[in-house]
């Protein structure tokens, strides 16, 4: 047996106050949520993997098992089974699913063996899904014994073995995707009209508007008791907090944590809750240059520029004045509900004169007297793209800005709408990113975007420091807890200045008081809608059954 | 027909409307001109994290969002907002004028030719053209974007020079200047210019107005004038979602465009009566 | 007139040519290639990106380039949203165009009653306080940008006292079991703010013109010869001197047009009103220029139909107005 990793002491299922009502019977039921960005590919695998739509396809695909209460990363036992009914090992290297024989596609197929291993040889295969790929990179071979029975076979033995086999691939319907070729597969019927084996089947998208799902009353763990799901989609962050508030729609999970919550009225049925969450919101430097990966970046390749720019930051005042109370300085890409969140070591301190000696030292020098230092002709001037759909970086940019511009550093803010910031980012068209990165529950994601291997995936700034990668190596595949690894690595890794770490926040998320038995799982807040429901004395019209009441 | 330009003006003054126009002018102009060494940094954030503050002795019309001093960013936005509408207009009056004078005075194929592309080029809503041209064009520079407004406001001038051409051409004393041997660009240097004068400065002193509004709507869309400049379009974006919590962030951005525009379009109107008495 | 007609109808569709022709160099000449922004990882694989770029023919010269585009766009086929891949651009022109119909259409309707209406009591009203005030006010609405507006009316009018919704054109979810009176309330109750947004700032054209016009007509011979035969004034007010306005208005439509479509962008963005404005809004974010495109294609081509339905309409009722 592995020895058991603990975790996370904060509560991570959050019970609405006061909303725990005993279930309710006849149940008829909407939810509208709003989301920032268009879920145009809500299917796991293979696409761009944007969190709206893994929220979405989270509601769609069903993994083989889920992290319980606690998020355990690390302890098979506390998961909670989900299409596989149970799970045996038969040694260190080898772990056997059984799957759930009432599970089915939306088109009524069964779920089989067949489809979970097509999807687990697609993800692996090449050109597919690097991000992916590379998280299981130790898996050696998925094979089905019969229609239900799955076997993962692994080349290493560590700690977080079963939370890989069972969190990064959600199984696809085989008999509808395998004669979809990897390159056509964005483009496809199934990526527009998604059949899945969750909780709620697909129905409808309107592009720029709406996506909406409907339950699927054969579901194998029980009949969602909202029957309807709406998906609203509002890029501008004001139209997000009007749809909430003018009763359009009943939820929504990135309400700005300082101007948000004094909008809300006190007569409003709109209730707010502190949602623990896994974004690290940084300031990511390009190691290379403008566009062009074969060149090294003229000026952020230089560790000392990358420090200077860290020591001119006022983090506190950033953090403060955007997420107030919710959010803790980051020093690492590390979020506060991981288990390793506390081996950080703390970062550099604000000290802007450090910064000024620092560019001295290197030659910037403001030489034609424009405020602006510079090197060979050559200004410090740097672009910083963000997008336009998030309220606090809105907020943080000029300041950041404005900060940098004291120690002769000038920015050029390149503000984006989401999925073209996107795009850039993963092209390398920009000098400074301001990221906010979802990380998975498990700290072992962190190879995706800050190791030599994921310079091909989601490490955009193409970051790599072969050192720092072999100690990340050794804290993500120890069989033991391997506190003195994760601390040793996260050092390194900060003496790097890879990105100036800002925020790990906590996320308000507004939710009518209509609903019950609300529970947000941090990696995903929606994934347990499906036991939600509406009080039945305070249905209103949209919720079908016959309103009551607002 | 129209006596001097002078004239014009006098006749405009005794408008009711161009007396308020220019008294609301007048005072934005003080105001941006003898302001800036009594006002905080625009530019300077003290204590964010105090966020948008209530307008006080201090800070007279509040702060902003990033506690930045409202009236320091509006005079400052206001100078560039002026500055590029005057220079826009002026890009799109010279270009606009010229191809008119040339057009009308050519006559034919080549009038008919120019008429034609004006049409065409009518037909396509400015702000299209602007935003298709500044999508592509980020972070662009103070200058480009003057240039960029100015092009692609002429065609309307131009059309109103031509016709303003072709009507004087008929009249005796150009005829004469022309029968007595006159090279043509003198004619037009001498006769035609001072004559299409009025219509031309009515549409100048309105063009200013919609290059106000088209520039702080760009803005607005984030496409126009870049951080960190203030704009007042850029302030009103800002500003949104503090509309309700603290509405004097956006209250006076907004007011000032309002003011600044009403007060060139009422010179404008005002102008617009003198030219022709019988409307107004 | 037949000949007439063929000729002004080949003179618009020859103006609209020279439009798309505009628009194509325009395109072209902005810095930056507008299809770089498909490669990314959309999950777009190197074949799919280079037939991309073949329909839109960026590996031909640039005549050929246009003869595609051209060609293309006489099929209606006007390529390929970048935001919304993959739906076709003149697929979500369509879907999008009958809610600009209807916030635009109430908006001529309500300029055309209300601020011909206000225009006429001042030209008879002329110089009166009346006369007066209520231009400085159509000014005042003239000058204010329709964002601002639109804006402050949603704070106070919906999110401070609730009285009517803050965007979107229906309840989302009003589709399943909702009687027709009750959508075409909701509907109604959703298009009050933003038709009152565009109308305050743009009902100063119609009224003023129409102070204009009724101002020249009154002037006239024969409007002072009613007068004269004795005729009452308020039918020598409407059937003789307002009659004769009809048809300069009318042609006001040509010049309406660009600015209500222009407004439109705004106030569609800020209401989240589901039409060509807010989809041209959003291809602004999303750089998805082959929808920016045929925006602003479609919108000059309702510019000139405009104009030419507006010249046709004149024409047949005052045969003078045919230029030679």
């Amino acid at each position: 047996m592995l020895p058991q990793r603990m975790l996370v002491a904060a509560l991570l299922l959050v019970p609405v106050p006061g909303a725990q009502g005993p279930q309710g019977t006849g149940d008829h039921g909407a939810l509208v949520f709003i989301m920032g960005q268009e879920p145009a590919s809500p299917v796991p695998t293979a696409l761009q993997s944007s969190k709206a739509n893994a929220d979405i396809s989270d509601l769609l695909f069903l993994r083989l098992a889920r992290p319980g209460p606690g998020l355990s990363v690390a302890d098979e036992k506390t998961f909670e089974p989900q299409l596989a009914r149970s799970w045996r090992r038969r040694d260190s290297l080898t772990l056997v699913f059984e799957l759930d024989p009432r599970a089915k596609w939306h088109d009524g197929t069964p779920v089989t063996a067949r489809d979970v291993v097509w999807t687990f040889d697609r993800t692996r295969a090449p050109g597919a899904d690097p991000q992916r790929a590379l998280l299981l990179r130790y898996l050696a071979s998925a094979t089905a014994e019969t229609d239900r029975r799955v076997v993962l076979t692994f080349r290493r033995a560590y700690s977080a073995q079963f939370f890989d086999a069972t969190y990064h691939v959600q199984p696809l319907p085989a008999h509808l995707v395998d004669s979809i070729p990897i390159g056509r597969f964005a483009a496809s019927q199934f990526v527009r009209q998604p059949v899945g084996n969750g909780p709620y089947r697909w129905v409808r998208r309107e592009p720029g508007r709406l996506v909406e799902l409907a339950a699927d009353p054969a579901f194998f763990l029980g009949a969602p008791k909202l029957d309807r799901v709406v998906v609203l989609v509002a890029r501008d962050p004001e139209a997000q907090i009007n749809l909430l508030l003018d009763g359009t729609a009943d939820a929504y999970e990135a309400i700005p944590p300082v101007w948000g919550p004094p909008r809300i009225p006190r007569n409003s049925p709109i209730r707010l809750l502190a949602a623990p969450s896994f974004s690290v919101a940084y300031l990511l430097f390009n190691q290379r240059a403008y566009g062009d990966r074969s060149k090294p970046h003229p000026v952020l390749s230089d560790p000392a520029v990358r420090r200077a720019v860290t020591l001119a930051i006022d983090r506190a005042t950033l953090v403060r004045s955007t997420f107030g109370a919710y959010a803790q300085i980051a020093e690492a890409p590390v979020a506060g509900p991981q288990w390793t969140s506390s081996l950080v070591p703390k970062g550099p301190p604000f000290d802007p004169a450090a910064a000024r000696a620092l560019l001295r030292e290197r030659g910037w020098a403001d030489r034609d007297g424009d405020g602006t230092l510079d090197k060979d002709g050559v200004p410090l001037a740097l672009r910083l793209n963000l997008p336009s759909t998030s309220a606090p970086r809105l907020t943080i940019a000029p300041q950041v800005q404005e900060q940098l511009r004291h120690v002769g550093i000038r920015i050029d803010i390149v503000r984006l709408d989401g999925p073209v910031w996107a795009e850039r980012r993963n092209k390398g068209e920009f000098d400074i990113d301001f990221s906010s990165a979802t990380l998975d529950p498990s700290p072992s994601g962190i190879v995706q975007s800050w190791t030599c291997a994921g310079r091909s995936g989601s490490n955009v700034g193409q970051y790599c420091n072969p050192a720092v990668d072999s100690l990340l190596d050794r804290a993500i595949y120890s069989t033991r807890r391997g506190d003195a690894e994760w601390r040793a690595a996260y050092a390194a890794l900060q003496r790097d200045y890879p990105a100036v770490f800002l925020a790990s926040s906590s996320s308000v998320f507004a939710i009518h008081s209509r609903f019950r038995g609300v529970t947000l799982r941090p990696e995903s807040y929606y994934a347990d809608i499906w036991r939600w429901s509406v009080d039945p004395a305070r249905r209103i019209a949209r919720d079908g059954g016959g309103a009551r009441g607002r | 027909m129209i006596g001097s330009l002078a004239d014009l003006l006098r006749r405009a003054w005794r408008h009711p409307s161009g007396r308020w126009g220019t008294l609301v002018l007048l005072l934005l102009a003080l105001a941006s001109l003898l302001l800036p060494p009594f006002l905080a940094d625009p530019a300077a954030m003290p204590d964010v994290v105090a966020g948008a503050t209530p307008p006080s002795a201090a800070h007279p019309f509040g702060t902003d969002p990033l506690n930045r001093d409202i009236l320091a960013r509006l005079v400052t936005g206001g100078r560039i907002s002026l500055a590029i509408a005057g220079l826009a207009v002026l890009v799109s009056l010279t270009i606009g004028t010229l191809v008119g004078l040339a057009a009308g005075y050519a006559g034919g194929w080549i009038d008919a030719l120019v008429m034609r592309l004006v049409d065409a080029a009518l037909a396509v809503p400015r702000l299209f053209v602007l935003l298709l041209l500044l999508v592509v064009w980020e972070r662009i520079p103070l200058g480009a974007l003057i240039l960029v407004l100015g092009t692609t406001g002429w065609f309307a001038t131009s059309r109103l020079v031509r016709g303003e051409v072709l009507r004087l051409r008929r009249e005796p004393f150009v005829e004469a200047s022309a029968a007595l041997g006159a090279r043509p660009w003198r004619t037009i240097a001498r006769h035609l210019l001072p004559n299409a004068a009025g219509p031309v400065l009515v549409a100048a002193t309105l063009g200013v107005g919609d290059v106000i509004l088209l520039e702080a709507g760009l803005s607005f869309l984030g496409l126009g004038v870049q951080l960190p400049t203030p704009s007042w379009g850029g302030m009103v974006l800002e500003a949104r979602p503090l509309l309700v919590s603290a509405p004097w962030t956006a209250l006076f951005p907004g007011g000032a465009i309002v003011a600044t525009v009403l007060g060139v379009n009422l010179v404008g109107d005002a102008l617009q009566a003198a030219l022709d008495p019988r409307s107004a | 007139m037949t000949r007439w007609l063929v000729g002004r109808t080949a003179q618009a569709a020859a103006t609209f040519a020279v439009a798309i022709l505009l628009l194509f160099v325009l395109m072209r000449i902005a810095p930056g290639d507008p299809l770089s922004r498909l490669v990314g990882d959309r999950g777009f694989s190197a074949e799919e990106i280079a037939a991309l770029k073949a329909r839109f023919g960026l590996d031909q010269p640039l005549t050929a380039q246009f003869r595609t585009f051209l060609a293309g766009a006489f099929r209606g086929d006007l390529g390929v949203s970048i935001e919304h891949y993959p739906e076709r651009v003149t697929g979500l022109l369509a879907s999008r165009l009958p809610a600009t119909l209807l916030l635009g259409g109430t908006v001529l309707l309500l300029n055309f009653t209300l601020g011909v209406w206000l225009g006429v009591r001042q030209a008879v009203r002329r110089g009166s306080r009346f006369d007066r005030w209520t231009t400085r006010l159509a000014l005042a609405g003239y000058a204010t940008p329709s964002f601002w507006l639109g804006l402050v009316l949603v704070a106070f009018l919906s999110l401070r006292w609730r009285l009517f919704p803050a965007g979107q054109m229906s309840d989302p979810l009003l589709t399943a079991d909702a009687g027709a009176l009750e959508r075409a309330l909701d509907l109604l109750h959703h298009l009050v703010l933003p038709a009152a947004t565009l109308s305050l700032t743009s009902i100063a054209l119609t009224m003023r013109h129409q102070r204009a016009a009724l101002l020249a007509v009154f002037r006239q011979d024969y409007v002072t010869a009613a007068r004269a035969r004795g005729l009452p004034e308020r039918r020598v007010l409407w059937n003789h001197a307002w009659r004769n306005t009809l048809m300069p208005m009318i042609t006001l439509l040509g010049l309406w047009l660009p600015i209500l479509v222009s407004g439109s962008v705004f106030v569609e963005a800020v209401f989240n009103w589901p039409g060509l404005g807010s989809l041209a809004a959003s291809a602004i974010a999303a750089r998805d220029y082959p929808v920016l495109l045929g925006t602003a294609m479609l919108v000059s081509g309702a510019v000139i139909l405009g104009g030419l339905l507006a010249d046709i309409g004149y024409a047949l009722v005052d045969p003078r107005a045919r230029p030679a």
